[in-house]
């Protein structure tokens, strides 16, 4: 082992420094990589071999409108969250540090809270008869309580409220490695506020944007609970298809094709996160 | 100037501003569930009409309750002692080896955080099946086990890679085994890494609720599957106990977090 002898345990017959990564290896192995091919097997034999599932997943208008709606809602979730989340990450990025810590442990403490009791919260928030109707009707600016729960509404502000730290997060470190004199050479060069922002802020805190934006879709694209919770049955997302496909219908060979086709989506726009940032980052904000 | 704090001008009243709304909405429904929790509305109704310990009591009267939180703990120990075990060997081998594929072993052992859970849930619960551990403890805690090892392994290989090794190879030049080395060096020196680890293995096996859903039965139930059933039923008060108990183990932990931070960093 080159440059590298001391303290070296190596497993006989394997490669030095593997040996650590058995039992994780072993673990993975038998109860994620095998469970995970037997469920894609099941998309192609169960009931019988042949593509019929895929055939049934694209041929019907329900599961196609379930595809649209996934990445539709993906997408507007995708869209708000950078959008919420750009300010305030440029916000933590400069703020002093007392005060920004507020902040931190706010964002902390919404992201720790256990999931069901952030859409259970939701639930009775967004409620025909829920505060936040009562509050607009109140401040005079609607006159009929809005429908926000069982629609597509109900799930992005959901969803969105789940998605906002694991997009500002990211993003503080992204603007706080911007070396803050290229933006006062900006300004001595007589660029405006908007110009700076828009021909440097902007492009240098793009990979970050990109990189956070994606993990968000990717995970809105597979996101359960809270669709399941927060929408409707009109726009079903994937995930619950999957689940219900499953569960209830016992219909394994479709609920698996699904599955599959989740599962490359997701895998193939991890690849492109990677290339992103590097696979040394990709665990996000831990 | 768009990065200096004290040069902002008008943007910094608009940027402090915008921060200030997105912070309370993030605050709002853990501020609002914890005050609902005391009020007497049976409907929820907010502001309460008036204010109660009741539906605490209920909650604490109810063993169902009782038994899901125990399970859930119970899991979530099991699961997080598991992945942080687990993960820490893995961490030295994924810093320190060297060979090929040490990059595509760390993208597959990551890969359970960034697979959609359902599609394991229903693969592990089919897998299960077959091999007679669905609905069984041991098969709660090795779903789990393999969802938490990638909120181990990222802590402790970060920690890992921060961790000067001269220092560890020093004590053994000094006389000290390999393991000693390891033991009484490296790993008190990554011990906030090991530590940021469990919280986060823990946390990840006790707000499961997807595996949790397929797995569960009528004997064995985590808290996060009877929450679930009861917002499918109805949307009780007695979850809002729950979930406000909920939100004070957060902040527990999350004081816990920092003043333990504090003091192993010094």
């Amino acid at each position: 082992m080159p440059g590298n002898s001391l303290s070296r345990s190596s497993v006989a017959g394997l490669p030095a420094g593997t040996g650590g990564a058995l039992p994780a290896l072993m673990l993975v192995g038998l109860f994620f990589i095998v469970p995970v091919v037997a469920l894609l097997l099941r998309s192609v034999t169960d009931p019988e071999p042949g593509l019929q599932n895929y055939a049934a997943l694209f041929g019907s208008g329900t599961y196609v409108r379930v595809f649209l709606n996934t990445f539709l809602v993906a997408s507007v979730v995708t869209a708000v969250t950078i959008v919420g989340a750009f300010p305030v990450a440029w916000m933590l990025a400069i703020m002093p540090p007392a005060m920004g810590s507020i902040v931190f442990g706010i964002i902390i403490l919404s992201m720790w809270t256990n999931l069901l009791t952030r859409t259970y919260a939701w639930m009775v928030l967004l409620q025909r008869t829920g505060v936040i109707n009562r509050a607009l009707i109140g401040l005079g600016i609607i006159q009929e309580p809005l429908p926000l729960i069982n629609n597509l509404a109900g799930v992005t502000i959901g969803m969105v409220y789940i998605m906002l730290p694991f997009m500002i997060l990211p993003l503080v470190g992204t603007l706080r490695a911007i070396d803050p004199m290229t933006l006062r050479a900006a300004a001595l060069c007589g660029a405006s506020q908007f110009e700076a922002f828009r021909r440097i802020l902007l492009p240098l805190s793009l990979p970050g944007i990109a990189a956070g934006g994606l993990m968000v879709f990717v995970m809105s694209l597979g996101y359960f609970v809270t669709p399941a919770l927060l929408g409707g049955t009109s726009n079903m997302m994937l995930a619950e298809m999957i689940a219900q496909t499953v569960q209830s219908l016992l219909n394994w060979g479709l609920g698996s094709a699904a599955a599959f086709v989740l599962l490359a989506v997701t895998m193939a726009l991890y690849a492109i996160q990677l290339r992103l940032v590097g696979a040394r980052r990709a665990g996000g904000g831990l | 100037m768009l990065l200096d704090y004290d040069r902002l001008g008008w943007l910094r009243v608009a940027l402090a501003g915008f921060t200030a709304l997105v912070a309370a909405f993030l605050l709002l429904p853990v501020v609002f569930i914890v005050l609902l929790s005391f009020g007497s509305s049976r409907w929820l109704a907010f502001p309460p009409p008036g204010w109660t310990l009741k539906w605490y009591q209920q909650l604490l009267a109810d063993p169902a309750w009782i038994d899901a939180a125990l399970t859930s703990a119970k899991i979530a120990a099991m699961a997080a002692i598991l992945a942080v075990a687990i993960g820490l060997f893995a961490s030295f081998s994924l810093v320190r080896g060297e060979f090929r594929g040490r990059q595509v072993l760390r993208g597959l052992l990551l890969t359970p955080m960034v697979l959609p859970v359902v599609v394991f849930a229903i693969a592990i619960y089919a897998f299960f099946l077959r091999i007679g551990l669905a609905g069984t403890t041991i098969g709660f805690v090795i779903a789990h086990t393999i969802l938490a090892l990638p909120f181990a392994i990222i802590p402790i290989t970060a920690a890992l890679e921060g961790f000067d090794k001269s220092i560890e190879d020093a004590a053994i030049v000094c006389g000290a085994s390999p393991l000693q080395a390891r033991l009484r060096i490296t790993l008190p020196s990554i011990r906030i890494g090991i530590f940021s680890a469990a919280i986060f293995a823990f946390l990840a096996s006790w707000d499961e609720v997807v595996v949790a859903i397929f797995m569960a039965s009528p004997t064995l139930q985590t808290l996060p599957v009877k929450i679930w059933g009861s917002l499918r039923a109805d949307l009780s008060p007695v979850v809002a106990a729950a979930s406000s108990l909920l939100v004070g183990l957060t902040l527990c932990l999350m004081i816990a977090t920092a003043l333990l931070r504090r003091k192993l960093s010094r």
